[in-house]
Order: structure tokens, then sequence, then C-alpha cells
């Protein structure tokens, strides 16, 4: 016989311990909903496997969990047909809650005691009729808009996910029951027990909708009959007077209830709200504010609230808190006054304890300057993994059209690589820029050498890849086809596979002693120790390269810890293929800060040998005097160690021109091969390159997808301007297109230039020929419509190169241009001069003197101008490359065929 | 989402079939007014405010006026007036022309969701057109009745007999107040009252008018939707930042938003209801915003969620401050992936901010989270710092306060400078 409960309404429950039990068997709605899938196995093992049974509308099947598998059926009708059940949990949507509480009633009332509805955001019509029909049915119900109900003492949870997937860690076996508003607080607060030796018995995460299904009132009584609960604590939030209600009913008699409460309510700054944040039922009228509530608790403890200095005055009734805090600390004082012990010795404390922290030499006073502290277990040993990974980690997807590392800036309508625009990346060299793309980083200034090393050391040729240019050029091929015939031979590029494999182990080495900074004091000796079990060696030779390697980097002003180790490594272990292994080394140093930041993978930094061979091989292989030309055949024989560290971008020059640059040129040059590197990952390069690595090929291959897929109609307009310009210049005498000559006048050339064109254009639209020719480089679909228009891009350029004292005659003579034109009434407005005329004033003006000497043929310069095209742009699709090696999925980009169309 | 007035109570009512008197809006022609006027010869002017807005009549903004000049007069003068409503200036924006009804009674009726109850409660009194918190508890009716059959005539009578109301107010009201039943729990209402309701003897007959309305909706109960009001009325206490996010507001995972100081510098992401109570009380003026994203938002929402926030807040923020307790359900990666990513992209758009990023946090798959966003703030070179839920939540909040006032001395230091 139970004793008569002191509510006008049904209450089912009698203790706590009834509310969660390893006999409840619990039949899960909406069982494979987003939710519930990930929380409901974590429930199961923790429960012993209390769920007999899930209901997903329309399927079947079952929910896999390491306490055995739950079937999943299509409607609860066939459920009841299969199993007994006491208990169902729903994660419906909120406009099917009350739906299935109907179908729960209809179906099982006669075994049904208990519906935990997790929902959020369920009507306040629809919480008034559930629990109609449910005190019809004589049910209790738990929610909307909670995590459910867990007991540490029964190992048990129903519902949500109280104590997150690791329940255990939360819901040690104790003397206080929780019932809280917040589901996130029934699990802190019942953490931060634990730091003053509480231990918890049942919890109950009540929600805080309007209406509160299990309120203050039948937890009461129900903690009141629970001998394991020797106190409650309650997270009162405003709204309602559930609280009230209970306060009253004890003090009137009405309801038996002598132990102690811990209240904290919190929420005053909600008093001038007039909608809801944060819980629905957290909004107040004018008599059940925080403060009111605040008032309530306090005249029942008849004491204020709890001062962790005078923790004496509390009361056998309890205490209010101002802040959950304070709960462990006003527990343990009103668990010393009513003379009983904690569950267990303290668990940790509440204090502050950084487990993660930088301040960027920030000068933090002194108070707020906290000491990273070692995180409590096991998140410390989880911190120390995650501390010794390096390098970047992508979750996989469809990349087609889409790229991590370049775009078309939507307000500047500048590319972009990496997130630097390209017009800012012109004042790094070839060098910089190609290490920029690789690990979207710029080397220092103090490693330029040891990049160009690596580049002019791997550019070298080998005869294979000679003999396969020289048959294609034979065959007719323009420059990208030659290159393919090279390329295409490399595969998998087996010959650098010992360098990726020290890049390899020594990225596990420096990872493994969590290093962060590359400059930061190391443990040489431990390393070693690391080491010898990673590296065969006393190799017999020591190649002169590595003598040369290993002086310069001794005498580097600024030298890593990973030099500083190699180096030393090497000179008393003498690893097997040193060569290798300082290139590694190197290579590492170059990539070691982008893995640390995780801007690149670790496979991006043990391939960076491959690409930046193909990069280098490119850019020699174009060339047409490989054999003639001195400095090239210098820089081959490897000899001159010192040369190797010679500015790539003047190997690129000389390559390409067969004379060595001077200093503007080599700005020029530059700034010109950057401008190249990239317009978005829409571009025809690209997605060769990406189409190729979807079809997984070795990253040779990707290159060669890339190249297949240029041609001579890029820079097409920039080859139409030479020729325009040529043009506009065949009757000019040019000395030096650098300098300002005043004996050329620029004005009339270029009034001359637009009444010509102007006549032309006149005679072609008289003939009806719409398809005129129009002049190339001037005029933008975005920089236009005002009286005189600037493309910014090619103002930026300009600009930067005047300041470097550096001139262009046919740049000048394009700004006089666009004044003609309008001045003759070509254009309605002063045309800006666009960014591709850049490329062209530049190329020209480098190849210029050779033209006029008759070095160079016409053919020679589009020729030319389309090489310059693939130097930048082999670089920037690169990181293309990588991009979608690193992120992309197999075969993501087809085409689906729903976007194929057949054209008879 | 309340609204107060008759405005919009007079359209709601006349879908319950309510007997209404006249209204005009502020556009009617002094002809209109005239005809409005024809019967009693007086008017009532009322400022139109937006939300929930009581005790307009006590401020005196209720002009009863005795001519259509005069009337035009009030509404020249109510048009913009200002209302000073809890600790809030609101101001109108329009009027309404009501026709005055002479009353032989005054009645108050609300119908409520009572947590002491956790049923519909209606409270009923004659003694209406006042503050029903002046009245003996005699005189006024407080009850309920079965959720599931509704307020019935029968209710309305047993109330009325026993606060000894007069007996000819019976028979109307029993009449007319049930159908305010019907428009309750058919259109999302969580709360309606019309006081007064105004009996006028019309050739000796009782006849019922509502002459004001209040009422509040359930924001989570569609039906309201489908009296057609406009969203403008339920938007004027929303600030731009508060309807953006509101934009994303969906069953899965919270949004709620709250502008609690437009000039703060500490921004927070608050997790959970509890987070959002007691670091909305820490910060106090500190905080832009107060909010609450928990209930495990999926990563393309707290995105979204992140860019108007970042958008709206970063610039002028000392401080970002994450925080929350040992979630429960909540992937602390996909969301901490999601803030993260946002504000990478924040800070590609628009350069670094002058920020120190606080969080504090625990739960599910915390360290990759945590692991995640340390690696994006030491890319961005953005000062941090990060505490498990082991270190209490009202001291971290406290700690990011103390950075704040912290990096507030140092900038007024620059700026004397």
């Amino acid at each position: 016989m139970q004793p008569e409960k002191p509510f006008n309404y049904f209450v089912g429950i009698n203790s706590l311990d009834e509310i969660a039990t390893k006999d409840s068997k619990v039949v899960v709605m909406n069982i494979l909903g987003n939710e519930s899938r990930n929380v409901t196995p974590v429930s199961h093992e923790y429960s012993g496997g209390n769920i007999v049974a899930g209901v997903q509308y329309g399927r079947k099947g079952k929910l896999e969990t390491k306490a055995g598998d739950i079937p999943v059926y299509s409607r609860l009708a066939e459920v009841v047909k299969n199993h007994y059940f006491d208990t169902s949990v729903i994660y419906l949507p909120p406009d099917a809650v009350f739906h299935a509480v109907t179908e729960l009633c209809h179906y099982n009332s006669e075994n049904l005691k208990k519906i935990i509805i997790i929902t959020e955001k369920l009507s306040v019509k629809d919480q008034r009729l559930i629990r109609a029909i449910a005190q019809a049915n004589e049910i209790d119900v738990f929610g909307a808009n909670c995590l459910g109900v867990a007991d540490s003492w029964n190992h048990v949870r129903i519902g949500g996910a109280l104590g997150g997937d690791r329940p255990e860690e939360t819901l040690l076996k104790g003397s206080i029951a929780i019932h809280s508003n917040s589901g996130n607080f029934s699990t802190t607060i019942a953490e931060y027990l634990k730091t003053a030796g509480f231990g918890t018995s049942t919890i109950i995460s009540s929600g805080k909708d309007v209406i509160i299904q299990f309120a203050v009132p039948e937890f009461l009584y129900a903690a009141q009959n629970d001998e394991r609960t020797k106190a409650v604590t309650l997270y009162v939030e405003p709204g309602g007077y559930y609280e009230q209600q209970a306060l009253e009913m004890i003090e009137s008699g009405k309801l038996k209830f002598d132990k102690p409460i811990i209240a904290c309510v919190t929420g005053r700054w909600k008093s001038n709200l007039t909608r809801a944040c944060g819980h629905a039922g957290a909004l107040a009228g004018e008599g059940d504010d925080a403060l009111a509530k605040e008032k309530w608790f306090d005249d029942y403890f008849g004491v204020p609230v709890f001062n962790p200095d005078e923790p004496e005055k509390v009361s056998t009734k309890g205490v209010r808190v101002a802040s959950i805090q304070h709960i462990p600390l006003a527990v343990k004082a009103v668990f010393d006054k009513i003379g009983e012990k904690p569950d267990f010795e303290p668990v940790g404390n509440l204090g502050l304890k950084p487990w993660f922290s930088n301040d960027f030499n920030l000068n933090l006073p002194l108070t707020l300057q906290i000491p990273v502290v070692e995180a409590l277990p096991p998140y410390n040993k989880e911190i120390e993994a995650i501390n010794k990974q390096v390098g970047a980690t992508y979750l996989r997807e469809n990349m087609r059209n889409k790229s991590g590392a370049s775009r078309i800036n939507r307000s500047t309508f500048v590319a972009e690589l990496h997130g630097m625009p390209i017009i800012e990346l012109i004042e790094f060299p070839y060098e910089s820029n190609i290490l920029f793309s690789l690990t979207k980083m710029h080397p220092e200034k103090e490693k330029l050498k040891f990049v160009n090393f690596i580049l002019n050391y791997f550019a070298k040729p080998d005869e294979q890849e000679i003999h396969a240019i020289q048959t294609a050029k034979q065959n007719g091929a323009i420059p990208n086809e030659a290159l393919i015939a090279a390329i295409s031979l490399k595969g998998s590029m087996n010959e650098l596979s010992v360098i990726q494999d020290y890049t390899g182990k020594l990225i596990t080495l420096f990872s493994e002693i969590q290093l962060r900074d590359l400059y930061s004091e190391i443990d040489y000796d431990q390393l070693e120790a690391a080491a010898n079990n990673m590296f065969d060696t006393k190799d017999k030779e020591k190649p002169e390269v590595v003598n040369f390697l290993t002086s310069e980097i001794e005498a580097c002003f600024k030298k890593s810890n990973i030099l500083d180790f190699a180096v030393r490594y090497n000179s008393k272990n003498k690893v097997k293929n040193q060569t290798a292994f300082l290139f590694a080394a190197i290579l590492l140093d170059f990539s070691y800060k982008s893995l640390v930041l995780k801007k690149i993978t670790k496979q991006t930094a043990i391939e960076l040998i491959e690409y930046i061979t193909i990069i280098a091989k490119s850019a020699v292989l174009s060339s047409n005097y490989l054999f003639s030309n001195s400095y090239l055949k210098k820089l081959f024989e490897q000899k001159d160690f010192a040369l190797l560290q010679s500015s790539f971008t003047k190997t690129a020059y000389v390559a390409l021109f067969n004379e060595e640059p001077n200093e503007d040129a080599l700005v020029e040059f530059k700034a010109l091969l950057a401008l190249t590197l990239t317009n978005g990952p829409g571009t025809l390069s690209a997605k060769g390159a990406k189409e190729s690595v979807s079809a997984r090929n070795h990253i040779s291959t990707a290159f060669v997808g890339y190249l297949s897929n240029t041609g001579l109609a890029h820079g097409g307009s920039g080859y139409e301007a030479i020729e325009f310009l040529l043009d506009s210049f065949k009757d000019v005498k040019i000395k030096d297109p650098n300098l300002t000559n005043d004996k050329i006048n620029l004005k009339e050339i270029s009034k001359k230039v637009a009444v010509d064109y102007l006549e032309y254009k006149n005679n072609a639209k008289l003939k009806g020929e719409l398809n005129y020719k129009r002049i190339p480089c001037i005029n933008h679909p975005v920089f236009k419509g005002k009286r005189v228009n600037i493309d910014p891009r090619e103002d930026f350029i300009r600009k930067y190169l005047i300041s470097h004292g550096i001139n262009n005659l046919f740049w000048d003579f394009y700004h006089e241009l666009v004044h003609s034109l309008y001045e003759v009434g070509v254009s309605p407005n002063v045309y800006c001069v666009n960014i591709d005329a850049v490329i062209a004033v530049i190329s020209l003006k480098l190849m210029w003197n050779s033209y006029k000497a008759g070095k160079l043929s016409e053919s020679d310069l589009q020729n030319i101008g389309f090489i310059i095209f693939l130097l930048g742009r082999t670089v920037g699709v690169s990181a293309e490359i990588i991009d979608h090696r690193s992120r992309g999925t197999d075969m993501d980009c087809r085409t689906p065929q729903s976007e194929t169309k057949f054209i008879s | 989402m309340q609204i107060t007035g008759m405005k919009y109570g007079k359209q709601i009512l006349d879908t319950a079939k309510f007997p209404t008197p006249m209204i005009l809006d502020a556009d009617a022609t002094l002809e209109e007014v005239e005809q409005l006027m024809s019967k009693e010869g007086k008017c009532v002017v009322k400022p139109v405010f937006y939300g929930g807005v009581g005790k307009k009549g006590k401020a005196g903004l209720v002009k009863i006026v005795d001519s259509p000049i005069e009337a035009m007069a009030a509404k020249r003068k109510l048009y913009f007036a200002q209302h000073l409503f809890h600790d809030r200036v609101i101001q109108a924006n329009g009027v309404t022309f009501e026709e005055f009804i002479p009353a032989s009674y005054e009645i108050y009726f609300n119908l409520h969701v009572s947590t002491k109850t956790r049923k519909v409660n209606f409270t009923l009194t004659h003694h209406g057109g006042v503050d029903i918190e002046e009245l003996e508890p005699g005189e006024i009716y407080e009850g309920t009745f079965d959720p599931i059959t509704g307020l019935k005539t029968y209710h309305i009578i047993d109330a009325l007999t026993e606060i000894n109301a007069p007996r000819e107010i019976i028979s109307p009201l029993a009449q007319h107040l049930p159908k305010l039943w019907n428009l309750y729990n058919d259109f999302g209402f969580m709360m309606l009252e019309i006081n007064p309701i105004r009996l006028k003897n019309e050739k000796g007959k009782l006849i019922t008018y509502a002459c004001d309305f209040k009422a509040q909706f359930d924001r989570d109960n569609h039906q309201w939707q489908r009296l057609n009001l406009p969203m403008e009325i339920f938007q004027t206490d929303m600030s731009q930042f508060e309807e953006e996010i509101n934009q994303l507001r969906t069953y899965r995972g919270q949004s709620d938003v709250v502008v609690i100081n437009p000039y703060g510098t500490v921004t927070a992401f608050m997790f959970g209801g509890g987070a959002n109570s007691a670091a909305t009380e820490t910060l106090g003026k500190k905080a832009t915003i107060s909010s609450d994203f928990g209930g495990n938002p999926p990563y393309d929402k707290m995105y979204e969620i992140a860019k108007i926030v970042y958008k709206h807040w970063l610039k002028q923020s000392n401080v970002l401050l994450i925080i929350g307790g040992k979630a429960n359900n909540t992937d602390i990666f996909v969301t901490f992936k999601a803030m993260f990513d946002a504000l990478k992209e924040y800070v590609a758009q628009n350069g670094k901010p002058n920020i120190y990023v606080v969080v504090g946090r625990g739960g599910p798959n915390l360290i990759r989270g945590m692991g995640y966003a340390r690696d994006i703030l030491d890319s961005l070179s953005i000062s941090y710092k990060f505490f498990g839920y082991d270190s209490s939540m009202v001291e971290v909040v406290q700690y990011a306060k103390d950075i704040d006032d912290w990096m507030d001395e140092i900038k007024n230091q620059t700026v004397k400078a």
C-alpha cells in the first residue's frame, strides 16, 4: 500500500530510486534521428541494455550498440506486439510529440509508467495537452526540452545525454539529488559536487518550458522517500511558481520534507525581457522573477544567501547560493551543520586552470597571467596526443568547382592564393612564392638560399626528360605539350622516395617531442636516442654537397632546431644517404611551421619535394637554350654549390630569355610570374589538375592534367596586346623601353592609333561587321562608367614598379591611348587599362631588345608569352593539386548526368 | 510575441466573432471620424504601440474627445507619443480612433497558462477597467477547466455567480466569453486579455464590446500565423542582429539572442540555458549580447550564427567568450569548428580584430574542439585561454571581465598618449 500523496493531481513516483532503474524497459521514439542515434547507444551501454526497442516511422532495422543491437520498428503497434515496456523516450520533432504521446497511451496505457520528452520548442498547447492525457492515463512525464533522468546508484540513465558521452565520469554514487532547469547544469553541478566529495543519487533534468511536468513539489516528495538522498540541489530559473508551491506545501505540513535544500536561483537580469532568451519558460511575470524566487528560498531557509567566507551561516533546511560554483561549498557547510560526512574524498577543485593558452607576448598584468596546467585525466592524454599531431586534417568533401587554395575576391576582383591577393605577391621572388604556394607560408628571408639551392639542384634535367622534350618539340609540340612529354615520364617519382621517407621520419621525431617553435631549446640527447631507432647510420661516403650544406647550415643566422639537429646528428652518426637526409631536414624546415599551424597536411609536407621538383624542372625544360647557355650549363654541372644558391627567379629568367637579368628586369619578371599564379579554381588549368587528382592519379600526372588543359588560348588577349603594340610602334625607334624618351611623343602616337581605329571601326560598322577587332586590354566590366576609369589592380602594380624606378614605355602608351580614344570619340569615357595589359607590356618590354636585335621572331614572342604564363600558373596549380589531394574525394569532379546535355 | 490595442485586436476578435466597437486607422478622414462619433458624440483616440505595452491609460495616453477636430488634434499629439514601460522608452507608431462605448459594466477577462495549475486558467471580474491587482480577493474569480473540453458556458456562469456578479450581465457574457477560448486554443495564444469588456445598454439589452486587447503568442506554436498579422508588429523590439539570428531558429539547436548593451565589449557565445543565465548575470553591462546556442546545433547553423555575431559585434569587442558547462549532447568539435572557421573567414575579410579569446567548456569531443580552436587562433596570432569544465564557469566569466577591464585600460592609455 503506497502512502497517500499530497497532490491533487497524479504523481506515480514515490521515491527517487524508482525513476531510473535497471528494471525500466524503454522504447525510444525516433531512435534513428540525428540526436538519438548518437546518444541512445551510450545510454543503452551505460544502463546495461535497458532499451528494448525503438521506433522510426516508416523504417525497420536496428541500432547497433556495444550492449547489443536494439531492434527498430516502423510503428509502435509492432513494438507492443513483441515487447513489454514501461518507459518511453521521445526524440521526435516538436509537432510530432503530442501525437506520439497519444500513440503511446493508445497502445500501451496498461504498462506505460513514464514518458521522457527530449524535444525542445514544443508548443505550450501541446505541453498542456500532453499533461492532460498523461494525467488521465496515470503516467509521469519528464521534460520536454530536458535531458532525461539518471541514477548514479543504479547506473542507469534514461532519455537524453546526462553525463555526456562519458556518463560514468560524472555520475558518481552519492547522497545528493539534483533537480535542474538546465540540462547542462544537471551534469555541471554533478561535476562541481565532486570537488567537495559529493556524489549523486538521482539527477533530473526538468526542462524549463512554461509547463514543467515533473516539478519541484513532486521531486521533493520523492526525495524525501529516497533513503539514499541526504540533501537536494535545485537549479532554478525565473518563471513559474513551482518552487513557491513546494515550499508552501512543506511549511503548511502538507508535504513532509526534512532534508536540506541547496538552491541556486539565477536570472535577475531577465526581469526586463519581453521574450524568452534561453529556456522558453524562463520568462517571468512580476511575481515569479529571480528576485521573487530568491526571497521564497531565503524566507524558507531563514538565512541569507550563502557566503563562502562564512560557511557556518547556513540552516539545517539548507541555503541559497548565488552561483553554481558555490554549490559544493554550500553542500559541505550544510552537511557539517547536520552532522553528515561527504561521500568520498574531494576530487579536484574549481579554481581557474587553463588547459591551453597563448598570450602572444601580451604584457598581461601578473594577476591575469595564469600558467597552463595539466588537464585532468583522460583529457591530459588527449591533449598530449593532439600536441603530437602535426598537420591539418580535413573532412573530405566534393571539391568540384571548389578550392581551399584560390578564389577571386568578390569585392576587389583580385585573384587570391591562400588568402593573399596576387597583386601583393608581386613583391616576392619566384622562389618565395613557390614555397608559399606549397606551404601557405613564405619562407624566412634567411632561408631563401636553401630554397634556391633545392630548386636549382632539382631543376637539373635528366637525359630521358631532355629526349622527351626534344622529340616533342621536333614534332611541333607547343611549350605545354613538350612539358607533358617530359613530366608524364615521372610516375610516382620513385627517385625521391628516400627524401620523402626521411621527411616522414623527421616529422614523427619532432612531433613526438611536441616541437611547436622552431627556435626553442630542445633536448638533443633525447632526440638522438629516438633518432637512433629510426635511421640507418654509418654511411661511408660523405658527398661534397653534404659538406657544403652542413657548413651553410652551421653558418646560417637563423638556424632552426630541425636544421641544427640534422647537421649535428649527421655529423656524428653519418646517416645512410646523407644528402637525402639533409635535403629532408631542409624541406621540413620549410614546412614545419605550416604543419604546426595546421595549414598543410603531413602528407603534403612529405610530398613537398615532388612538387618542388616538377616546378623546378618545368621552368628549365621550357628553355630553348638548355645546352647553349653557359649559366645554365654551369648550374647543372652542380659543382659550384654557391651558384646553386642563386635566385631561382634568375634561373627561370635565363632559361627563358637566354640572358642574365639586371635588377629591374628581375623585379618586373617576378611581378609577371606572380600575376599569372592563379585566376581562381574555375580556370581550365586548375580544373585540369583537379580532375586528374579526382581520378586518383600521381602528383606528376595531375600536373600533366593541368598542362593538357592549357594552350595558346591562354594569355590570348596578352598576345593580341603584344601584336597590337608591335603594330602601333612599327615605325617608332625605341632605344630602351625603360627610359622616358623625350623624342618619342606617346601622345601623338596614341592619337594616331585612336584616329585610325575610329576610322576602322566606322568602316566595319558601315559594312555591317559587328565582330570587328577590339583594342585588347582596355575597359573592364566592373571598373567602368566613371569619367576616368582605373583598374585598381593595374594601378597598384604600376605604382609599385614606378616606386622602384621602373618605367615602361608601352604601359605609358596604353594610358595615353585610353585618353585619346575618349577624345576622338571611340569611347564614351576614359576606359581603364586592365590587368591583362600589365602582362603584355611587361613581357614586351623584357623581350624588346632581343626582338629588335632579331634574336626573337614574332612567333617566339608568342611562345615566350605563353611560357611566362606557364611558369606562374604551374606554381599556382600546385596549390590546387595539394588542396584537392588533401580535401577532395575520388571522382568528385564528375559532372552529374542531370547537368549534361545531348546536342543533335 | 505580444500585441496590445485594438488595431490588431479587432482583427483577431472578428475572427472569433466577438463583438467590438468600430475602429478606424490613423489615416481615417475627418468625415469617417465624424461618422464614428455619430452615435455617442465621443471618440477614444489611442496611440498604437507595437509589442506588449501596457498602462497607457495611466500614463495619460488615451484621449476621449468630443469632436472630430479634437480627435485630429489628439492624433497629432499621440501619433509619435513616447511611453516609459518597464525601463524602456517606447515610441508610438500611429493612432486608432475607437467608437466610444458608454458602459453600465466593465468586465475584465483573461486566459493564460498557469504554472500553479499547469493548465489554462481564466480570470474574470465585473470590476474591470482597473488594475486587477487592486481588487479584493472576493471580487475576482480565477479558475481552471478541463484542457481537453475547454471553457464552457457553465464555467462562466459559475464564476460570475461565485463573485456575486449582477444577474443581468451573466447571460451576455456566458454567450460570448467561451468564443475567446476557441480563439485562444486554435491560434497559438499563451495569454489573451480583454480589459475592459464594456456592456452597453441598448434598448434594454446589454450588448458586449471588447474595448481593449492584449495577447501573448507562443512562438513555438505556428497556429498564430493563421491570423495573418503583419510580421513587423512582432519585430519592433528586435534589433537587426536579433532579427538575423532569429531567421535561423529551428527546433535543432537553440539560437536565442538578446542585445544587452550595444556598446558592450565582451561578446559571448553561451551554451545552455544555465550558462546563459549565469554568464549574462556575471557580465552585466559588459556583455554585448546574451545568447543560448546549446542543444547541439549542427555545423551549418552554428557557422551562420557565428558569422552574424562577428559581423555585428567583433569590431567593438575586447573579449570573445565561449562559455558553457560540461555539455551533454552538444558536440564541442562541431560547434568550435563552426565558430572558428567563421572567425577565420571574418579575419580574411576584415583583418585581425583586437580581441582576447576566453573559453570555458566541457563535453563530447572537447579536446578535439579546443585543439582545432587553438590552431586557428595560433595561425591568426590572436591571444587566448581555454579552461576545461573543471574551472568554475563563473570564475571563467569573471576572468573574461578582468581581461576586458585590462584591455579597456590599455585603450584609454593609448588614447591619452
